[in-house]
Parts: C-alpha cells; sequence; structure tokens
C-alpha cells in the first residue's frame, strides 16, 4: 500500500509517498532516506499523473517528521507498524523522492482525487492531500469572484508582475479558518540541502499556494515572448499575461512602477490588513404608539448601526464609538474605519453623508432607504466583503410580509376515486392576502399609494410594490382553471411563473389532503399488506409501501432510497401486489444491474409467488412479437440495464403498468443512452430505487425526477439556473430549500440510525446476496465438473469421498474468484462475480461510515480480499487468520473495536476469527463463501452480535447463483429443522454420503455467464 | 500667434509619457483639484494653461517628480532634447507644519479621511484655524522655469505639467502637501502614522512544526466539511477591485489599464469557474 502525501515546496505541490510494504526501520545504508519512501517512478504511477515534461534526474527533498529513534513515524496504521521504541516523538529530516507538479498537474491531480476511491490501486491518499483539495477550491472561488489584483514584485532577478489574491472581509475569515486546519505535514517539506525545519506559518505557506494557484488560472492564455514597450506600464500589462511575469523595463522606471502601484493599492490596501471587517446592521424604527399617526412611518426612524467584526471571531461585535482605543502599531483603526465607509459609502450613500461627522457611529434612513439597503445594497455590501446584520423578519421572509396572490382553488367532489388525473382540470378564484388575512384589493392599493415600499401592516413590516401586485393580480385574475399537475406544480413552489408572481394556492379538501399528504409524509393512510403477499412488513415497511402506493394511485413517480438492507424490495413487491389486485393486469417492468437480477427473481418468488416473473436478458432472451405476448402473460418483467438499452424500441413498445429501476443511479446522468431509455418506457407510473442519498447530489436529482415526474422541475436548463447553479456554486441555501419542498414529496429515505427504525429491526437480519459467475468462472467450473466426472468414475469409499470434497473445494474456489482457484496471483478485478457483488456492498457500507467483518474459510481469498479492498478503496484492512499471532491479534481486535480511527473493514478467515472473538462494533457481516454448516456460521455471526451491541447486525450471505452455492443453501433451508443431525457437528461430510447421480444434480451449473 | 509658436507647435512625438486621463473638459475633478485650479486662475496662470492641454493629452510630459517643494518634470517638445521644467512652492515652516499638525490630530475623522486618500471639505479650515492656506496664496509663492526657447511663462510645456498635477490632486490629496514640504509620512505624527501596508498582508511570525504524530497528520475534513469557502459566483460587474482604487498615478501606458483589466477579469472567472465546478454539472 502506498500513502501518497502533498506538501507545499517552494509554491508548488510536491508529492511523495510512503510504502507500507518497506521495512520501517533505517539502516546505516539509507544515509538519512525515508525508509519507506517510494522512488518517483513508482509515485508516478501512484498517482497517475500524465508528466507533460520528464522530471529529469531524481528529484529529492526534505520532509521533517515526528521520528522515534532511527525511524520516521508511519502517518497512519495503514502505512506500517509504529516503531518499538517509546521515546518521546521528535522532529527528523528525512529525504524523500519528489514528484513538483505544475500548477495544471496539481489542479488535476485535486479533481481527481474528490470521490471516495483511490487514484490508482494499491494507493490512498494522506490528509494532507485531502486538505489541499480544499485550499484549490478556495483559491478557484476567490478567482471566480475576482477577489486579485495586478501587483509588482521584486524577484532576484528580475521585477515581476504577479496577480495578488485579496482576503477582506469573509474571505479574510476563510483563510483563518483554513490555515488553522491545516495539518503540519502539508509544510513539513524543504529542499534537499535545508539543515532547520520549516517554520513557515500555516497562513503564509497557504498564501502562497493560493498565489500560485490564482496566477496560474489568471493566466492560462499566457502569452509567450517579450515585447517592447515604450512605458513600463505597458510593460507591466503585458507581463502580467506572460508565462513568467518578467518586466521588462530599466530598473529606475521599474522602482517607480513598485512606488506607484504600492500607492495605487493603498486604498484596499488598508482593508487587507485589517484585523477587522465592517460590519453593518440595519435597526428598525420603534414601536410606534398607539395614537401615533402613520404619517410618522415616514420619518428617518430606521438607523444603520456601524460595528467592527474581528475575523478570527465573528461572534464579536464592537460598536466603533471608541475605536481610537485599539490603535496599534500594525493598525490604524481610524484609518480602516474611514475607508471602510467611504467604500461602503459608494455603494450606500446615506453612509457617505455621516463621513463628515466626528465620530459617526451609524447612519439614520428613511423608510425608502431602508427598503433600497434591504433589497439591493445589503447584498452588493456583502460581496464586497462587509458584514451585513438584517432584521429576522426580512431574513426569514416568506410570503407573510408580501402581499400574495391567492388561488382558492374549488375542489370538485370526487367521484369514486380513479377518474381523477394529473391533466384533470381544476376551477380557480383568485384573491389578494396579506399574510394569512384575505385583504380587499382596494385597501392593498391605498397602503401602496402612501409610496413607501415598507410600512407596518398590523404589527407586521410588509413590503409593497404596487405595480408588481397589479400586474400580478390581472395576470391570475383572467385564469379561472388549472390542470391538478399545474396545482401541485405550484403547491410544491416547483412553478416558476407562479412563484414570481407571489402565487399561494389555498386548498379544501381532497386537493389539500393530496397536498399536505404529499408534504407530510406522515399523513399517508397506512394499508394492510395485501393478502397474497408471503411475508411480514416491518412497520416502517408498512409506511414505505403505503407511501408508494398513495403516489401510484395519483399517477406520480417515487423514489425509495432507504439505506441499504431496509427491504426496498419488499416495499415495492407489496405496491406492485396491490395494484396488481386492484385488477391492473398490465406487465410491470423491472431495470436492475445484471449483478441483482437473480436477487430480484428470487425475492419475488419469495414474497410475492402469485405474481409471475419472466427475466428478459442473456444472449436466449425472447425478441419481437414473441416477446410482446411473453410479456403480456407476466406481471413482472425483469432486465439489465444494458439489455433496456439494447432492446429500447422493443420495451418502449409495450404499455407498462410501470417501470421501476433498481439502482437508479444508472440513470443520474441524463445524456446516457440507458438514462435516455429509461425516461422513453411508457407506463402509468414510475419507482426509482435507490441506497444513496439522492437528495445530497444536486446533479444527479433532475435526471432522477424527470424519469420519475416528466416536466416537475422544468426543462435541464431552468433546472440548472434555478437550483444546480445557486446551491452547487453559490451555496445558497434558499434554493437548497426551494428544491427540498418540490422534490421531498417524492423521495422517501430513512437510515437505519433513525431511532423509529432501530425500533423496527429485528437485531439481526439476514439477506443473500445472489451473484452471477464471469464467463470465464462459467469455464473454470465446467472444466472442475468435467475432471470429477472421470475421478468419480468407479471410485470408491475413502478415494471417492476425497475426490468429494476436494471437488467441493475447487468448486468454491472457482465461484469465489479464478485467481483462488488458479493460486497464480493474476489480476483480481473484473473476474469474479462475487467479488463485483462485493464492491457493490462495500460501495454502500464504507461511505456510510459503518463497520463489516468479512468471513471466508479461506486464508488464501481473504488475502485475496484484504489486497483488493485496500487497494481499491484506500482503506487499512487488516486480516485475522491461523497465522496471526495471539499479541497481534489482540491489537487487531482491539485497533478495531476502540481505534477511532479504526479500520471499517476486517477480514477473517472463518477458522481463527469464527469464535472467542468479541467485535461488536461491525454491524455488517459477510459470509463471502459458505460453510455448509449453520452452526459454524451462525457462531461467527455472533462476533459482531453480542450483548451490548447498539446498533443492529445486517448478514450478507454471498451465494453465486445456479452453482453448488445455491443448491446447498436450498437443501439446508428445506431442512433446516433436521439441519443439525444431517450436517453433523461442524463437517460437511454428509455431502460425501450422496449417491453419484444426486451428488451431480447438486453440483451441476444451470446458469449463463453475464452478458 | 508670433513665430516661435508656430515654430514649435509640432513636438517630437513622445514615447511612454504621462497622459492625461481627461479626453476633454477639465483637468482634476474633485473639490481640492478645482480649487488648485482656481488658484492658478487667481494668478492669472489659469488662462494661459489651455495652451499645455494637447501636450498633456499626447503624453508629451515624459516623467514628473515631486518632493519637498519641488516639482521637476521633463517634457518631449520640438527638439530632441526634453525641456527641463520646475516649478518650486513656497514651503510652509517646521513650526506651522507643527501647529497644524496639533489641529489635525485634535480632529481624527479629517486625519483619517486624508490618510484614506479622501480630502474633508473643512480641512481648510484647519489651516485657517492656526493662520495658514492651504494653498499658495501670492503670485510668488509660485517659481517656474523651463529649459525651452519660449519667453511667454507658463510656456505650453509648464501648462502641461501644471495641468496633469491637476489630475494628481485628484488622486492623491497628499499632493498639495508635498508640495508645501509636508511628506504624508510626517504630517500627521505618530498616532496616524500609516504601516507600510501593501496588499500582500503583514509578515507573519514563525511556528516551528509540532513533534506530536497525533496533531501532525491530523485529518482536516471534519473541520472543513462544514466551512465556508466562499461562493463561486461570477461578479455582475467585471475587475470591481481595480475599479475601486481610481486612476493609476501618473499613467503612461498606451492601454487603457481598467479596460485591459476587464478583459482579464472576466476571462479569469470563467477558467476559475471551470476549475471550481469541474465535471459536477448536471
Amino acid at each position: 500500500m502506498i500513502i501518497i502525501h502533498a506538501a507545499q515546496l517552494a509554491a508548488q505541490l510536491t508529492l511523495w509517498a510512503e510504502d507500507s510494504e518497506q521495512p520501517s526501520q533505517s539502516g546505516h545504508a539509507l544515509d538519512g532516506r525515508h525508509p519507506r519512501s517510494v522512488d518517483v517512478r513508482n509515485l508516478t504511477d501512484a498517482v497517475g499523473v500524465s508528466l507533460d515534461e520528464p522530471t529529469g534526474a531524481e528529484m529529492e527533498a526534505t520532509i521533517w517528521l515526528p521520528s522515534r529513534g532511527n525511524s520516521p513515524l508511519p502517518s497512519e496504521a495503514l502505512a506500517g507498524p509504529a516503531p518499538r521504541s517509546r521515546a518521546k516523538p521528535r522532529i527528523k529530516p528525512w529525504r524523500v523522492p519528489v514528484i513538483s507538479l505544475s500548477s495544471t498537474q496539481a489542479i488535476d491531480l485535486l479533481q481527481r482525487c474528490q470521490n471516495g476511491r483511490v487514484l490508482t490501486p494499491g494507493t490512498a491518499l494522506g490528509p494532507d492531500v485531502a486538505y489541499w483539495r480544499h485550499v484549490m477550491l478556495f483559491a478557484a472561488g476567490l478567482t471566480v469572484r475576482q477577489q486579485f489584483l495586478p501587483n509588482v514584485i521584486p524577484h532576484s532577478d528580475s521585477t515581476k508582475a504577479v496577480w495578488t489574491p485579496l482576503y477582506v472581509g469573509d474571505d479574510a475569515h476563510r483563510l483563518a479558518e483554513l490555515a488553522r486546519a491545516m495539518p503540519p505535514s502539508a509544510r513539513a517539506m524543504t529542499i534537499a540541502s535545508a539543515d532547520r525545519p520549516p517554520s513557515t506559518p500555516p497562513q503564509a505557506v497557504l498564501k502562497e499556494f493560493i498565489s500560485s494557484l490564482v496566477n496560474h488560472i489568471v493566466r492560462q492564455d499566457a502569452q509567450e515572448g517579450t515585447r517592447e514597450f515604450d512605458s513600463a506600464h505597458d510593460a507591466w500589462l503585458h507581463a502580467l499575461t506572460t508565462t513568467d511575469g518578467a518586466i521588462h523595463a530599466a530598473n529606475a522606471q521599474l522602482q517607480q512602477l513598485r512606488r506607484q502601484v504600492a500607492e495605487w493599492h493603498r486604498p484596499i490596501a488598508v482593508a487587507a490588513n485589517s484585523p477587522y471587517r465592517l460590519c453593518l446592521r440595519l435597526e428598525e424604527p420603534p414601536e410606534p404608539d398607539e395614537d401615533d399617526p402613520p404619517a410618522a412611518l415616514r420619518e428617518q426612524d430606521w438607523y444603520l448601526r456601524y460595528l467592527l467584526q474581528p475575523h478570527d471571531d465573528h461572534s464579536l461585535l464592537l460598536p466603533v464609538n471608541d475605536v481610537q482605543e485599539w490603535l496599534s502599531p500594525d493598525f490604524n483603526p481610524t484609518e480602516f474605519l474611514i475607508a471602510s465607509l467611504a467604500q461602503a459609502g459608494s455603494v450606500c450613500p446615506p453612509i457617505s453623508d455621516t463621513l463628515n461627522k466626528r465620530s459617526p457611529s451609524g447612519a439614520p434612513l428613511d423608510a425608502e432607504q431602508a427598503h433600497q439597503f434591504l433589497t439591493q445594497q445589503a447584498a452588493a455590501l456583502q460581496q464586497a466583503g462587509f458584514g451585513v446584520m438584517l432584521p429576522s423578519w426580512w431574513t426569514r421572509r416568506g410570503t407573510k410580509n408580501r402581499p400574495t396572490i391567492r388561488a382558492q382553488v374549488r375542489t370538485p367532489p370526487m367521484q369514486g376515486g380513479a377518474n381523477m388525473t394529473m391533466a384533470s382540470l381544476i376551477d380557480l378564484n383568485v384573491q389578494v392576502a396579506m399574510g394569512d388575512e384575505v385583504i380587499e384589493a382596494e385597501e392593498l392599493f391605498e397602503l401602496a399609494d402612501l409610496k413607501v415600499p415598507l410600512v407596518r401592516f398590523r404589527g407586521q413590516w410588509v413590503e409593497i410594490d404596487a405595480d408588481e401586485i397589479r400586474a400580478a393580480a390581472d395576470f391570475w385574475r383572467n385564469r379561472d382553471q388549472l390542470t391538478l399537475r399545474e396545482a401541485v406544480r405550484i403547491g410544491l413552489g416547483a412553478d416558476q411563473q407562479a412563484e414570481a408572481d407571489n402565487v399561494s394556492l389555498a386548498t379544501t379538501g381532497w386537493l389539500s389532503e393530496l397536498l399536505e399528504s404529499l408534504q407530510q409524509k406522515s399523513q399517508i393512510r397506512l394499508l394492510d399488506t395485501p393478502a397474497a403477499f408471503h411475508g411480514e412488513l416491518r412497520p416502517y415497511q408498512q409506511m414505505g409501501y403505503s407511501w408508494l402506493d398513495f403516489l401510484r394511485w395519483w399517477g406520480l413517480g417515487a423514489c425509495l432510497a432507504d439505506d441499504m438492507g431496509l427491504g426496498k424490495t419488499i416495499q415495492t413487491l407489496a405496491a406492485i401486489l396491490r395494484d396488481h389486485q386492484e385488477g391492473n393486469e398490465k406487465p410491470n417492468l423491472l431495470v436492475c444491474p445484471t449483478s441483482v437480477i437473480n436477487n430480484w427473481q428470487r425475492e419475488t418468488q419469495k414474497f410475492t409467488p402469485s405474481l409471475t416473473v419472466m427475466p428478459h436478458h442473456g444472449p436466449g432472451r425472447e425478441r419481437g412479437e414473441r416477446f410482446t405476448q411473453q410479456a403480456a402473460k407476466h406481471q413482472i418483467v425483469i432486465t439489465s440495464y444494458g439489455t433496456m438499452t439494447r432492446d429500447r424500441e422493443l420495451l418502449a413498445s409495450v404499455d407498462w403498468r410501470s417501470v421501476t429501476v433498481d439502482e437508479a443511479q444508472n440513470i443520474k446522468n441524463p445524456v446516457t443512452r440507458q438514462a435516455q431509455a429509461a425516461r422513453s418506457l411508457p407506463a402509468d407510473y414510475r419507482i426509482a430505487l435507490t441506497g444513496t442519498p439522492v437528495e445530497n447530489h444536486v446533479g444527479d436529482l433532475w435526471a432522477i425526477m424527470q424519469f420519475l415526474n416528466p416536466g416537475l422541475l422544468g426543462s435541464q436548463a431552468e433546472f440548472k439556473r434555478r437550483y444546480f447553479t445557486p446551491i452547487q456554486a453559490k451555496r445558497d441555501d434558499e434554493a437548497t430549500a426551494r428544491l427540498q419542498k418540490a422534490t421531498g414529496p417524492f423521495i422517501l429515505r430513512r437510515l437505519k440510525t433513525d431511532p423509529t427504525i432501530i425500533d423496527d429491526l429485528p437485531d439481526k437480519r439476514e439477506t443473500k446476496q445472489y451473484c452471477n459467475l464471469t464467463r470465464e468462472q462459467v469455464t473454470l467450473y465446467e472444466a472442475v465438473l468435467r475432471d470429477v466426472e472421470t475421478r468419480l468414475e468407479g471410485a470408491e469409499g475413502m478415494a471417492r469421498r476425497g475426490s468429494i470434497l476436494d471437488t467441493l473445494v475447487r468448486l468454491k474456489q472457482v465461484c469465489n474468484h479464478p485467481r483462488q482457484l488458479l493460486g497464480d496471483n493474476s489480476a483480481i478485478a473484473g473476474r469474479s462475480g462475487k467479488l463485483a457483488r462485493l464492491e457493490e456492498l462495500l460501495d454502500e457500507i464504507i461511505p456510510a461510515g459503518d463497520r463489516v467483518l468479512i468471513f471466508s474459510q479461506f486464508a488464501e481469498m481473504g488475502a485475496i480480499l484484504q489486497k483488493h479492498v485496500q487497494e481499491t478503496y484506500g482503506i487499512e484492512t487488516p486480516m485475522l487468520h491461523g497465522g496471526v499471532s495471539r499479541k497481534n491479534r489482540d491489537l487487531m481486535v482491539d485497533r478495531f473495536q476502540n481505534d477511532p480511527n479504526g479500520p471499517q473493514v476486517f477480514v477473517l478467515s472463518l477458522k481463527a476469527g469464527g469464535s472467542g472473538l468479541n467485535l461488536p462494533r461491525a454491524n455488517h457481516v459477510i459470509h463471502y463463501d459458505r460453510w455448509w454448516n449453520p452452526a459454524v456460521e451462525n457462531q461467527a455471526t455472533d462476533r459482531a452480535f453480542r450483548i451490548g451491541q447498539t446498533k443492529d447486525v445486517q448478514v450478507h450471505k454471498m451465494i453465486c447463483a445456479g452453482t453448488l452455492e445455491d443448491r446447498i443453501d436450498l437443501m439446508i433451508e428445506t431442512k433446516q429443522q433436521t439441519a443439525d443431525q444431517v450436517v453433523g457437528a461442524t463437517s460437511e461430510r454428509w455431502l460425501t454420503e450422496l449417491s453419484n447421480t444426486e451428488l451431480r444434480e447438486v453440483l451441476a451449473l444451470s446458469t449463463k455467464p453475464e452478458d | 500667434m508670433n513665430y516661435y509658436d508656430y515654430e514649435y507647435t509640432r513636438p517630437i512625438e513622445a514615447k511612454g509619457g504621462i497622459r492625461a486621463a481627461s479626453r476633454r473638459g477639465e483637468f482634476g475633478s474633485n473639490w481640492w483639484a478645482k480649487r488648485w485650479m482656481q488658484t492658478l486662475e487667481q494668478f492669472r496662470i489659469g488662462a494661459r494653461l489651455s495652451r499645455g492641454r494637447s501636450y498633456a493629452r499626447r503624453g508629451q510630459v515624459l516623467k514628473i517628480d515631486i518632493r519637498n517643494g519641488l516639482v521637476e518634470a521633463q517634457v518631449q517638445g520640438s527638439r530632441k532634447r526634453p525641456y527641463d521644467v520646475e516649478i518650486s512652492v513656497r514651503t510652509i515652516g517646521p513650526n506651522d507644519w507643527g501647529r497644524l499638525r496639533q489641529a489635525l490630530v485634535e480632529q481624527p475623522v479629517i486625519a483619517a479621511s486624508l490618510l484614506s486618500g479622501r480630502m474633508p471639505e473643512n480641512v481648510e479650515d484647519a489651516f485657517e484655524a492656526v493662520g495658514l492656506s492651504m494653498f499658495p496664496e501670492r503670485r510668488d509663492d509660485l517659481e517656474t522655469d523651463c529649459s525651452c526657447p519660449d519667453w511667454s511663462n507658463p510656456c505650453k510645456h509648464i501648462a502641461a505639467v501644471y495641468l496633469l498635477l491637476g489630475e494628481e490632486f485628484d488622486r492623491d490629496p497628499f499632493l498639495i502637501f508635498r508640495m508645501r514640504g509636508m511628506d504624508r509620512e510626517d504630517l500627521l505624527g505618530e498616532e496616524f502614522r500609516q504601516s507600510a501596508q501593501t496588499i500582500e498582508g503583514p509578515p507573519l511570525a514563525p511556528e516551528p512544526l509540532p513533534d506530536n504524530p497525533e496533531t501532525f497528520w491530523t485529518n482536516p475534513l471534519p473541520a472543513l466539511a462544514a466551512a465556508d469557502l466562499g461562493a463561486a459566483t461570477v461578479p455582475e460587474m467585471h475587475a470591481a477591485l481595480p475599479r475601486q482604487l481610481g486612476r493609476f498615478p501618473f499613467w503612461q501606458g498606451e492601454q487603457d489599464l481598467v479596460a485591459t483589466l476587464e478583459k482579464i477579469y472576466a476571462a479569469a472567472s470563467q477558467q476559475a469557474a471551470g476549475v471550481y465546478l469541474n465535471q459536477a454539472e448536471p
């Protein structure tokens, strides 16, 4: 395992790495080199950087690390064991090979390491790399906002034109936060010849790197070559856009240029050096007396108070009256205050007027000015780096503080229920309202005629724009009908026009209930489990199924995004079954990844045996007319994403009752062919299932919503403008809330950790994970079978028994991984269907912060798993097998159980780890292969499930469909009662008692490889 | 029009000279710049300044140096060698400056305004209160000299320098103090001494590496997960910062500074937005 680190050296991101497989002790031969360092070539491979220019000779630098005795301490457990010495750690220099990244390479690298997975197999990223990624985002944001100025700095050999980033207002605060978060390792590097450890403070290191990124971005289209100019000023402007930035002019001219630039910068330099920022607080007029005439409203009663706020403590607000007292050698508060007020005054003129006063503490505003401040200037001032504090009624204003159009819907009585669709028309009655009260339009217009934009109306501050409200009222008065779809869109705030016009929907009757149930899922009436359902729904599943049914009834699409293991499948099946029992005979289509087709098929047979299932995938699948006829005869057709895309037209020719997509993240990219294919399938309603938190990925939401409820969120461009860009780029909380309101009704996500869910869950849940074989596995499986046929021919007694046991082992190996059978250290990824399924499980388990035990009965398989998990996820993965010393075993167990940064994945061999250990921190147990003895398996499972376990435990048993694993599992299931007697204590011997014919049936392969 | 005027109206084209920012109309727009022009009018210099106009606008003035009551300039005329122009202004004596400083310090807002590049209108009152005048009062408070053969004073070379000074007044309120013998650094005394501030910020104290392995590799993510790294919103107006700074002192470039910067800033925003959003777009 290689752990990549990034430190800053001479404004460049410089990479080095630790290799856990090297010994930690440094011998004399190393001569000051880091014992576990990685050479440049391996480092380059590990990072996957394409180096434009060859790095030339081996580059070396010195990294200063906490060390004990002769060894540097490893950065984390994954990097190797800590040295035995108990001496107090001291900082020592270690020479390491490094790659110095150009800014382009640095940006590329930091962009690539954004997801949990590692850059290349077998590598992990140090905390410093993650840190620099945040710094890059900050630098990019700063550049987008244009917070930088052209500057001149003297260099050893020339004077250079540079762009200097500015940290004013909030950015100064952000810079301080980033500096605080910097891991010391990020600034621990010096050039190889340095003789003392670096002591550049974090903030200086940070600024240097940000500056180099900003310069790189601004000079993206840099010109090459030098040109002659008559004035140093033109030479400077030109140099600002060249790669090296050298200014070509006479020395005297350059000196003058430096003076002039410094003078030019002066007003902003004052702000950039200030430890404070100016904060403006708008204070509203005092509550008027009962007897006061309303005319008093127009007087200058609003007040804009000036306060100073330290960058490093935003909770402090200091009045400006006594700033003189804070005078220090580096900071002149009066100068800063006046400079800031002058700057703010250019945005908000009333502030300028106070500059002539002796010691201004604030600016009085009239209602008009206060309104302008609230609606326009506040945002501009905030953008310019000032703190702005507005009255709370304004910041959390909704329609309450503005006149709104109220569309009173006259709900027609429901007739028999089903004949209302989203396209049905409903009647409207339009009124004007203020808050909750309907008011006469005349009364409103009277208020508007006061020509004051902010008035106190019945004790509430109200914003009034007469023209706007008149225009909107006219527009909506002329509408007397809406479709139900429009009403839902308005009700959920997804309709832009209505939103712009402040339209609120007043509803009664069933429409109210509909909207309420959409927004408050707890309002949904719980349904009984369908009669023909084989199994029991837990209370939260009952709720999920009722919710699916509720949306289905209205023809709306639903995204069930429950945590893994909460039973999305059975909730969906229950909903489909109920729909079928209500007399909807059309077939339902289910699209899922190939790896879970088997799972779906089995769960359907188990829970809803009355629904007939037709898998549609693989080379032998039905086509054309025959498919259409067959599909019509079944209730559920299951297909894979790949097949759906290939057979798009064929599938679109069927009139589906519903289309369900499992693992819906497969259609999150709307331009892919499978997303388009999914959208093109006609259906009465749709369901999307996913275990990942879709609601957090704004970009992905549109595609899933467009599949579920076409048009609800508008076009993609509209969506991008309204939600994506504001949320992604501006972190706009209001846009987030709007998006949540519009999409929330269609997404149900419950976590295992929800208190209500935990109570519902059994202590231990078992799921069988059915996997497919790859083509290679099928070939190997058949080869082993042919071999056993010949060997069983005529064999008897011990010889026969031996052959059978040997064959069992070899077939299990094939199911596990070809490499295990072949024992040849060949490649791991992409060759085993079971491993692919394991990855899918880990993809959900690891990001969720859960902990998992993986059991295998084979030590060699355990080693393969350990290697693969470490290399794919870049996380420490210990493995416990028979060869581990008692001391090390206790250490592993202790780290897994008690270390806050302990490993999330623990691989154990069934023999070494199956008994005696106590590992209740795990909440997943995966049996990668099966021991055909339930008692042994249960004992292993109990490692995690012990008294003291507060989380529930989920047990996954991995089974390759159509193989001996599948068949023996079935035998155990059916013989559960007598299993112990049949199977005996801890052996698989009972299998050797079967006749040749029985055995052939058990071992035979009845599956096709994945297509 | 006399013979000399005709002869010398075609100066040698100057390269890299100081170009007046105003293309037409008056030089200088703030009240104190206007007061400067009024002062010149009073001395009957004002009317003759128009002859310096085209020189000032075409960048014939090659450089201007101002220190302690003396303005030295070089102006490219029709001869190969540029003419030397000198304007000396009667300075205010150290004792008088001392009294003035006292008066200013008692009015911190005036002092602070000056420091932040603004000239409060009541600053002249502060001068008057101690019996001084901010601008020269008599014609002979100003002495001028030019190495050109033109007899008239001001000649167009001197006039051009006057005009450019008018513009510089606009930008730097301290110019008048310097012309009267007082540098910005000394004017307001210790209390209002400006630290040598640059936009790079003050130097920071060194900080040694910690030797504790626990903190040495701290994972920054928990601290940064909730941190606000700032929006990445492309501003509505490009190059707002350099615009805020106002004019560059004695700009000599052929290119317009703000217009050039505006293009660079706009392109930079685009580039950076690409880096920021990466492939996260829907």
